[in-house]
């Protein structure tokens, strides 16, 4: 009886599928007609009306993190409290751990105005989402003037086909955290940190002999810190054109094998990223390389263990200088009404202006992307002053190079396959890198070409 | 002749709702392009989805893996439980109902806060297991389980194995209430050791479970893998310890191809479908009522 029953099941279901399908692309007309009223580019805002508040969506996934989450919230609240409320914008901050949450809810149909947007899959979600360009939706006057002083190095790496999709915004370069006792113990001065990789391996392994704690952590599976290896050697990733993958080069095989030198000899901890930060904050772990957006929560949890937090930049190959890339965030912009991008503009200039960048900064530990801002007295300059770590970081953001950002639709697909070819050469002790790296590299130029 | 179908009604409405019409949208989307956002419509593909899907490398690795924590778990959900049920049957008192918690706890925890425990338990650098086997010298540095390539799945497979124990055991223990004493009783009547009555007499009257949590294991497994998949190493290292459960949700929500996840749901519509036609007749064959 009941596979004869499911077998009838299927025979209905088959025959009435085709009205289902009408009945979804019904729904979607509606939307797209709405898309269709949004004006596709201004000359001037629209008004606001204080009296009656236009509500604007922030999907941030600073919000989810809890060493993030009190200065995000600042943020937010600080704006609503003085322009929200001057001009009549209210923002509704919306946590998103995962940065899926954004995904789901425009697909659910709900209004979802400002994302708090990672770079590799940017362009993936201009061609899917909805996402919308800054000159598109802004006045130009208006937002020449508000670019001024913002790192030019930074503006660059929101643009796609020399259109701003997203507005540089939430901004770390790599960094190796050094636990100064830890360092002490080994007999080394965390004042003067190792530079290249090859002074990295030598005083990881001095670390280990004389404390037992692993010297140096970076994950195979960080996703960035990877490129910058990569470019500092030398190497490229994805080709300027942005067409194909170009990450099997000697170069960057070299770059790649030193990194698997240093993991296969005990000179860098196994572990996956949450297990590094946590073995980091314990005090076991002499170096780690990561973003400066761990700095509160690394500052804190040394404080609480009695050692002192040290910093240095990314290392570099030999006498190469090392090109630092940036991890973080850009705002991208969903507006459909006119209102709305008068909101959404209000609190844009907002959050990445001088105030902005004083609280993401000194409450959350991102980059003053307004790079004035750490010698000015009002701004960052005393916080910068206890914090030398940043000075680091502002320089290393003068030099910076884009992560890959990878083309529209295979973005997901080619970027999974770039790190788990990087994971594979990292982590198995036998393959050949050059073997394991040539092979993504062929698979994704399928992919996208 | 409508009042029968009255009564159907709400269970044909519910089914139809939950279970039927997005069923039916999963074929249909399996040949059309679409990223789900309002205001776009799905491109008809034809079979793009289906060649992109067989060519591609994780999905591929993806359905290795799901053959084996199915393969793998079932002495988690029938030979241990079975076990359990039957040593604890024959317990008296309070003692009974102690056990009995003990198995089951595991399986009313959250898989998030189980997850975070199971990684400080197999912390490479402060965890309780590495310190143990290290302070027994059975090893020598510690063990990354969670991005070792050769571990991960290892662990996936324990940690849900683990939860699925007290699952199954309940199941088991609630059918052998259900047998007859009198058939024990006859049995070491006749001689039979405890052993031999396990065989001849639990084994037989327990059949129908048994062969429901065989289907429900194998039909299951790669959904209940699936939460410590994405908490604990998110299908990592290197994708050697993802299943297709895991890979079409990627697809979808996270490269947000409902198209192409969707051609992965049916080829598993598919393929599942033929295994539980298999074990429908299994079923029939072997399972023995008594009635």
């Amino acid at each position: 009886m009941k596979p004869f029953m499911k077998g009838t099941a299927l025979v209905l279901a088959i025959a009435s599928a085709a009205s289902l399908s009408a009945c979804g692309s019904a729904a979607e007309s509606e939307a797209d007609a709405a898309a269709a009223t949004a004006a596709p580019s201004q000359t001037e805002l629209a008004k606001l009306d204080p009296a009656n508040p236009t509500k604007v969506t922030f999907y941030s996934y600073s919000l989810a993190y809890p060493t993030m989450k009190p200065g995000m919230e600042q943020l937010i609240k600080e704006f609503n409290d003085t322009v929200g409320k001057e001009k009549g914008v209210v923002v509704e901050g919306v946590a998103d751990t995962t940065m899926q949450q954004y995904k789901a809810d425009i697909s659910a149909g709900k209004e979802v105005d400002i994302v708090q947007h990672p770079f590799g899959t940017l362009d993936a979600s201009r061609l899917s989402l909805g996402f919308k360009a800054y000159e598109d939706v802004f006045p130009k006057a208006e937002l020449d003037a508000h670019l001024q002083g913002i790192s030019p190095n930074a503006l660059e790496l929101g643009k796609i086909d020399g259109k701003m999709y997203g507005l540089a915004f939430t901004f770390s370069t790599p960094i190796v955290f050094i636990n100064g006792k830890l360092f002490e113990a080994a007999g080394l001065d965390p004042a003067k940190p190792p530079k290249t990789w090859a002074e990295i391996k030598e005083a990881s392994l001095k670390i280990k002999a004389a404390t037992g704690k692993d010297g140096f952590g970076l994950t195979p599976t960080n996703g960035w810190i990877t490129e910058g290896l990569i470019l500092s050697n030398g190497g490229t990733v994805l080709s300027k054109d942005r067409k194909s993958a170009e990450f099997a080069s000697p170069e960057s095989v070299e770059a790649i094998e030193t990194w698997k030198d240093l993991y296969q000899n005990g000179a860098s901890a196994p572990g996956t990223e949450t297990e590094l930060v946590e073995q980091f904050m314990a005090g076991n772990l002499g170096m780690y390389a990561s973003s400066t957006s761990l700095y509160s929560g690394i500052k804190k949890a040394s404080e609480a263990g009695g050692w002192k937090v040290y910093g240095a930049g990314m290392p570099q190959f030999g006498d190469k200088p090392a090109v630092p890339v940036n991890s973080g965030s850009v705002l991208a912009i969903r507006s459909d009404t006119p209102e709305k991008s008068a909101a959404i503009w209000e609190f844009i200039r907002f959050v990445t202006g001088d105030r902005g960048y004083t609280i993401i900064t000194s409450q959350i530990g991102y980059l003053p992307l307004r790079t004035a801002l750490a010698d000015d007295p009002n701004g960052l300059k005393d916080f910068v002053e206890q914090n030398p770590l940043y000075r680091i970081n502002l320089e290393q953001l003068s030099h910076i190079q884009p992560v890959a950002i990878w083309p529209g639709e295979y973005a997901t697909e080619a970027a999974t396959a770039f790190t788990d070819a990087i994971v594979k050469s990292v982590m198995t002790k036998d393959g050949d890198v050059k073997a394991t790296l040539q092979k993504a590299q062929d698979d994704i130029n399928q992919m996208i070409q | 002749m409508l009042k029968p179908w009255l009564y159907l009604l709400p269970a044909l409405v519910l089914l139809g709702i939950f279970m039927y019409r997005p069923l039916l949208y999963t074929f249909y989307l399996a040949f059309h392009k679409w990223s789900m956002v309002p205001g776009t419509e799905p491109l008809y593909v034809g079979f793009d989805n289906f060649s992109r899907l067989l060519a591609n490398k994780s999905f591929a690795d993806s359905i290795g893996n799901t053959v084996f924590y199915t393969a793998l778990l079932l002495p988690f959900s029938i030979v241990i439980p079975l076990a359990l049920a039957a040593v604890t049957h024959h317990m008296e008192g309070r003692m009974k109902n102690v056990y009995r918690a003990l198995f089951f706890i595991p399986m009313i925890l959250a898989p998030v806060s189980v997850s975070a425990i199971w990684r400080w338990l197999f912390h490479p650098s402060g965890g309780l297991v590495n310190t143990a086997l290290m302070k027994l010298g059975l090893i020598e540095t510690p063990i990354a389980y969670f991005s070792d390539p050769s571990f991960a799945k290892w662990i996936i497979l324990l940690i849900t194995g683990w939860k699925m124990i007290g699952f199954s055991t309940i199941m088991f223990s609630a059918a052998l209430t259900g047998i007859n004493s009198e058939y024990y009783e006859a049995a070491s009547q006749d001689g039979a050791g405890s052993m031999r009555q396990f065989w001849n007499i639990t084994v037989p009257l327990m059949s129908p479970m048994i062969i429901f949590m065989l289907t429900m294991s194998i039909l299951f497994s790669s959904q209940w893998t699936f939460a410590y998949i994405d908490i604990l190493t998110t299908g990592g290292p290197y994708g050697t310890s993802t299943n297709v459960y895991y890979e079409m949700y990627k697809f979808a929500f996270s490269n947000l191809n409902a198209g192409f996840s969707s051609a992965a749901s049916l080829l598993f519509f598919v393929v599942f479908g033929v295994i539980s036609l298999l074990l429908n007749s299994l079923s029939r064959r072997f399972s023995f009522y008594d009635n």
